[in-house]
């Protein structure tokens, strides 16, 4: 088991990097709905607005992932669901991403 | 970069006074005598003769026949008839002040005495001189790079003084908290941004050199690039710059084929190898030779001439064939009117008097569309010795010749082209209304607005703020509202450009954040304008504007990186200064990864840039890279924790003892993190690798990863203090780092649908 301090220290600081950018995230979509002077209620549904983060999910899901990963300290075991893991959230996102350039074109 | 300005405006204005120190001959206590024109005072009696440079701004007393040309000052090609009669205007433009001669324009036609008002400074012209001898305006681009300095000012220092503070507070050697902090705060200042602007700068100077387009002001080519409006003069930009016949209109429908030979046989124009005389005669001759119909005049003979005076405006010859005489003359439609009898209505004769209301309403109309026009008529005359002026009358009025500045032919798609680019073209000229509208109307420009000098001088700065905004046209304005129209422009936030080569254009090229002047231009604007053009042609232009885009866009990339990145990994640096039991970083490596990651930027301006992206102009909008900064900063912050999580926690990095290893580790994924996401920042496009990057770039990106990922095993790597990293380490930053780009391109779908730029 790793050090129980360092490794609570280097799980906050992790945390604390994702959960910043989340916050950064909403901050930049509330401002750029309310420079638009959009109602985010009215103009964007729960899903649209679930589906605009769709990276704060991966984001989250990898904090998640990769706290889970590192606690299982040295092995090949950690390194085998390490790698794994990052692959699995490479395809998906290769996939998203693919699938937003088509959103993209169509709508161009 | 002062000394230079004041050295070029010192220039300027030498170069004024050079153009208009001239000689004048001035009548004192009734002693005429020829004096410098710098001894002029007001109230001096100056006579002034066709080729003279007027000397000082003067009141006309008395003249002959005099026409000037003031397109250097005004803009109009046309040269334009004075008067000694008092003008009845309030607030006149100096276009409407027809009994003035303004200092610097030229004398082409008669002669005039006169009284001096103002000399020098106080003249016009002076005016304008006052305006050149301040420095050039900060361009939006060096605004934005200050701006930019003084934001990283604040996250260095803030960031610095934090880390030595709570180092210091928490235990750690002082000296080694002062040395990291300073580490940390040279990490975060983009050190190579001099050099690469001015490698993108130098670059794209020559590219552009290669377009016609010469760059004087290196500074000048980023806001050249992000130009929204582009104010222009009409003569030579979007017209040829000189007269041309346009049509003979006869009276009624039919064509009347005697109205052109009788243009050409009633004409002074001599046609050798060029054609040389009245601008007007010379027109009609070069139409003649353009449709090769000059033969049209050989059956005829020309018996006598009637010469043209200021008078009568109108000239006359005498012409036979086959033994028939025909008196043809040609001038002022209203002088040409008054000796006409009869009416020529598709081949009807008609007494003039019966059809005058149509001939006027035909004569109106052109003369609305902005035309030049002449009348042509002629009358049947006896076989003589010689004619005189009296032989001009019971003409019968045949039809009109309309002139003009013609348009030049590819004016519609270099507007169309700007257009496309995002640039706004609005027109500023001298002359007036009618001829701008009709030449916007010829090469389908849509004009939304059509505002005159005068109306301008009317308005309050705000009005003019508003008004800038919805007109094309600006007409009949002086060199003052030029520079106001600019200066309001600019005061909308829109970068603006100007495209002139007059003196009077001289403070408005100033002004602009883009002075544009050409080639065949006067000196003082091209000492004024910030880039030449070889050619003036807006296509060229559009070449540079493109050019202008480019290196802008390969600079901003290099300042995301920098804010982003960069920012991102100090930032964990400084977090994890403060609960690592060793330091995450020695000074001396993150220096030396700072080097590395700035070589690898070195080629950063030889880079492709999208299409997509040199569509529109863009703009230096700090709130942009203020949010760029916060947002995809702490991607990096979160892969570098994770890279500490498995130095500290997979490879058990935990004591001073294994530091070297920690370190190895981090420099390693850090480097490859900060260099690689530059594939990912640099477009737009999603995924990121459908853009393809420059290969001098790649080459250089590449190999500074590889020699990054091969230090720690060096004796460089040894000397540095790293340690060799095991081989599972380096499958876990494979996917790591593969992981980080994907979610980096996946955050920039997010980042770009709310962030607009």
């Amino acid at each position: 088991m790793p050090n129980i301090d360092l490794f609570t220290w280097w799980a906050l600081s992790i945390s604390f990097s994702s959960i910043f950018l989340i916050f950064i995230s909403i901050y930049l979509f509330i401002d750029s709905k309310s420079r638009r002077k959009e109602d985010i209620r009215k103009k964007a549904g729960a899903f649209r607005i679930g589906r605009n983060f769709a990276f704060v999910w991966v984001l989250l899901g990898l904090l998640v992932f990769y706290i889970f990963s590192i606690q299982l300290g040295a092995g090949v075991l950690s390194e085998a669901i390490f790698a794994v893991g990052n692959i699995v959230v490479e395809a998906l996102l290769v996939l998203y991403l693919l699938r937003q350039r088509e959103e993209d074109s169509k709508q161009a | 970069m002062g000394y230079y300005n004041e050295y070029k405006a010192e220039k300027t204005v030498q170069d004024l006074r050079q153009a208009v120190s001239i000689k004048a001959v001035v009548t004192r206590d009734g002693k005429t005598s020829q004096i410098d024109s710098k001894l002029l005072v007001p109230g001096d009696l100056v006579s002034v003769y066709v080729g003279d440079l007027v000397p000082a701004d003067v009141r006309i007393v008395k003249l002959k026949d005099l026409e000037t040309n003031e397109a250097t000052f005004t803009g109009e090609s046309f040269p334009v008839e004075k008067t000694a009669n008092k003008i009845d205007i309030q607030n006149p433009t100096p276009q409407e002040l027809t009994n003035y001669l303004f200092m610097g324009s030229v004398v082409v036609h008669g002669s005039a005495q006169s009284v001096v008002v103002s000399t020098g400074k106080n003249s016009k012209l002076g005016s304008i001189s006052g305006s050149l001898t301040r420095s050039h305006p900060e361009t939006e681009f060096q605004k934005g790079v200050k701006s930019y300095g003084n934001m990283l000012l604040g996250f260095t220092l803030v960031l610095a003084v934090s880390i030595f503070s709570v180092n210091a507070a928490i235990g750690h050697d002082l000296v080694w908290s002062l040395t990291f902090s300073l580490a940390i705060a040279v990490g975060l200042v983009p050190e190579l941004m001099p050099a690469i602007v001015t490698i993108s700068l130098s670059q794209g100077a020559r590219r552009m050199a290669n377009v016609k387009v010469i760059v004087k002001r290196l500074v000048s080519i980023e806001d050249f690039g992000n130009m929204a409006v582009l104010c222009t003069d009409k003569t030579g930009t979007l017209t040829e710059g000189k007269i041309a016949l346009k049509d003979v209109h006869p009276l009624g429908e039919e064509k009347d084929q005697r109205l052109f030979t009788y243009s050409l046989l009633c004409n002074t124009a001599v046609a050798g190898e060029t054609v040389v005389g009245n601008p007007m005669d010379v027109a009609i001759w070069e139409h003649a030779l353009q449709n090769d119909s000059q033969k049209s005049v050989e059956p005829y003979n020309r018996v006598d001439e009637i010469p043209f005076d200021y008078q009568r405006r109108m000239m006359s010859v005498v012409v036979n064939k086959n033994r028939e005489y025909t008196l043809i003359s040609k001038g002022a439609p209203e002088s040409v009117f008054s000796k006409c009898k009869y009416a020529d209505v598709s081949g009807k004769i008609e007494l003039i008097t019966d059809v005058q209301k149509a001939i006027n309403d035909k004569f109106y109309s052109l003369s609305e569309l902005g035309y030049r026009i002449l009348a042509v008529a002629s009358r049947n005359i006896e076989k003589r010795t010689s004619y005189s002026v009296e032989d001009e009358k019971d003409l019968t009025l045949l039809g009109f010749l309309i002139f003009t500045d013609p348009p030049k032919k590819d004016a519609h798609d270099a507007i169309n082209k700007l257009n496309d680019m995002g640039v706004a073209v609005k027109i500023l000229t001298g002359d007036n209304e009618l001829v701008a509208k009709t030449i916007c109307e010829d090469l389908k420009i849509p004009v939304k607005k059509v505002v005159v000098g005068s109306d301008l001088m009317q308005m309050n700065w705000n009005e003019i703020k508003a008004v800038v905004e919805e007109t094309t046209i600006f007409a009949r304005i002086t060199p003052e509202q030029k520079l106001d129209i600019i200066k309001a422009l600019k005061a909308n936030k829109h970068v603006v450009g100007f495209l002139g080569d007059g003196v009077n254009d001289a403070p408005a090229l100033y002004e602009a954040d883009v002075g544009i002047s050409v080639d065949t231009a006067v000196d003082v604007a091209k000492e004024a304008a910030d880039i030449v053009l070889l050619e003036k042609d807006l296509l060229v232009l559009a070449n540079g504007i493109n050019e202008g885009r480019k290196i802008f866009g390969n600079t901003m990339k290099y300042i995301l990186m920098g804010t982003s990145s960069n920012f991102g990994n100090m930032f964990s640096a400084a977090a994890a200064s403060v609960f690592l039991p060793f330091e995450p970083m020695l000074a001396s490596q993150i220096l030396f990864m700072n080097l590395l990651y700035d070589v690898s930027n070195m080629t950063l301006p030889t880079d492709n840039v999208d299409d997509e992206y040199v569509k529109a102009p863009k703009r230096w909008d700090m709130s942009f890279v203020r949010k760029y900064t916060l947002f995809f900063g702490p991607f990096s912050s979160l892969y570098d924790f994770l890279t500490f999580g498995i130095m500290l926690f997979i490879f058990n990095a935990q004591t001073k003892l294994t530091a070297p290893l920690f370190q190895a580790g981090w420099f390693v994924e850090s480097f490859w993190t900060e260099v690689l996401v530059m594939f990912v920042i640099r477009t737009r496009r999603i995924p990121f690798f459908t853009s393809r990057p420059g290969k001098w770039l790649t080459l250089l990106t590449l190999s500074c990863v590889a020699f990054g990922t091969i230090l720690p095993f060096t004796i460089l790597g040894s000397f540095m203090g790293f340690a060799a990293l095991p081989p599972e380490y380096w499958v876990l930053l494979v996917l790591m780092v593969a992981t980080y780009l994907v979610l980096v391109d996946a955050g920039k779908v997010f980042f770009y649908k709310i962030c607009k730029y």
